[in-house]
């Protein structure tokens, strides 16, 4: 029941963990313009945990942000998925070797697709969130079998 | 009593199952015409529909802090509830009579403010700041924005009685409008029917009013502590409600039938409620929000002074 309507709804659901910025203002404004639109695949920008079905993760896990990050990532409900966008939370990108880097993000989660750029494209954020979207399709199967 | 016809009104049609659906495909068709007034594509016309069902499905939280987790899990019930009953006694010209009781007027007063009562309710039971916040709001533009509605709904009463007292049953608004020709041709009543508009627009929350939450300031508002099946039912009370609007626009003010068949009415009535839609839909690409406090200044002067221009008119003229 849950996974026929479910992946024709997806909600996103964003988190900053000390971004420059860039592929939040990618994020938030450039997916959601005429040109490509990430509404078509039903997604929709909400702002509350509670709500989410998948999680954007953008930054590189400041000190600061590290235990909001935690927090948050409690309060999603399962089955979620987790799509770490631009270099920063993959890998720390050009901040690896600060001291005031936690990161990167799959230290603290189970993170199910990397989108790398810097800032990242829309088009990759686009074709990153369908493949998030199969990949929450298994997950539900998984999760409604238990 | 109640009867297998009362049954089926109250779960097949008008209420019900063909409201919550059609609502819902409304919700889907205002966000279609919202994304092509921008240029973009927009949703599938389905989309809040998957949007419920596939919130049936997901888990529910309920917050380890709020303040009353009795109020938190009724009210999602108390605002749905409303909305289905007043469905029910709506009357649609030329399909369906409504209850026909002599003064449900007065009775679509108390159940129009419900679901505002319910996320009030649940927002203020949900313990967060968030909440809190849209919660305040709420209320204050609740206060501007029923008196718009009541003194819309005498006026409407007084116009129908044509000088021999006041009509309070929504049935006999409408047999008076399809002998005597619609509200809306009438000069007096042109300064409600945009009262009632700008009521209307206020009460959905679409921009300008889209205040209490607004998800640039107050992320999710008062639905912020909500998941699973109760976010569904508030969902779908906002679908219930965008439809119970539309029909109570259409029984004041344009009831006007296309025949005597009830299938071409019925199909009548379906293409003025997308009509209003789309108009709604205009309103919300093309305007900003107000702040709250200009909202309620807004609210205070223009569309009770529409209506009251309106009342005067037709006792006096």
């Amino acid at each position: 029941m849950l996974s026929k309507f479910a992946t024709r709804s997806p909600w996103l659901f964003r988190i900053n963990t000390g971004s420059c910025n860039g592929c939040d203002v990618e994020l938030a404004t450039t997916a959601m313009i005429p040109r490509y639109d990430v509404e078509r695949l039903g997604c929709k920008y909400i702002g509350s945990p509670k709500h989410a079905d998948i999680v954007l993760v953008t930054g590189s896990i400041t000190a600061r942000s590290e235990p909001y990050l935690k927090r948050l990532l409690e309060e999603i409900p399962d089955p979620k998925v987790v799509v770490a966008i631009g270099i920063c939370p993959i890998s720390g990108g050009v901040f690896r070797d600060s001291y005031s880097i936690r990161g990167p993000l799959d230290k603290f989660v189970d993170v199910d697709v990397n989108v790398a750029g810097c800032p990242v494209r829309p088009q990759s954020i686009i074709d990153g969130v369908a493949e998030a979207i199969g990949i929450w399709k298994e997950k539900i199967k998984n999760w409604e079998e238990e | 009593m109640l009867s297998a016809s009362d049954i089926l009104t109250y779960l097949v049609f008008p209420g019900g199952l063909f409201a919550v659906l059609f609502g819902l495909l409304l919700l889907g068709f205002e966000r279609i015409a919202v994304a092509r007034f921008q240029g973009r594509v927009g949703p599938p016309l389905l989309q809040n529909v998957f949007d419920a069902f596939k919130l049936r499905g997901k888990e529910v939280l309920i917050p380890k802090d709020a303040t009353n987790k009795i109020f938190f899990c009724i009210a999602p019930v108390l605002g749905f509830v409303g909305m289905m009953a007043a469905i029910s006694i709506l009357p649609i010209s030329g399909v369906y009579g409504g209850t026909g009781a002599n003064s449900d007027l007065i009775v679509l007063i108390y159940l129009l403010a419900l679901p505002a009562v319910s996320n009030v309710m649940g927002g203020s039971a949900s313990g967060s700041t968030y909440s809190a916040i849209s919660v305040s709001r709420e209320v204050v533009l609740m206060f501007a924005y029923e008196i718009t509605f009541i003194i819309v709904l005498f006026t409407v009463a007084l116009n129908a009685g044509a000088g021999e007292g006041a009509v309070f049953s929504l049935k006999g608004i409408v047999d008076y409008q399809v002998v005597n020709g619609s509200f809306i041709a009438d000069p007096k009543m042109i300064p409600a029917f945009l009262g009632f508009v700008i009521f209307l627009l206020a009460t959905l929350e679409v921009p300008p009013f889209h205040i209490a939450e607004n998800s640039a300031d107050v992320m999710s508002g008062y639905l912020m502590e909500y998941s699973g099946m109760p976010l569904a039912l508030f969902e779908m009370t906002h679908a219930l409600k965008l439809l119970v609007l539309i029909t109570v626009l259409q029984i004041f003010f344009m009831p006007g039938v296309a025949g005597d068949s009830i299938i071409f009415n019925l199909f009548w009535y379906l293409v003025k409620s997308v009509g209003i839609v789309a108009v709604i839909s205009l309103i919300h690409a093309s305007l900003a929000s107000f702040r709250v406090d200009q909202a309620l200044k807004f609210l205070m002067t223009v569309p009770i002074a529409l209506s009251l221009v309106s009342l005067f008119l037709v006792i006096f003229a």
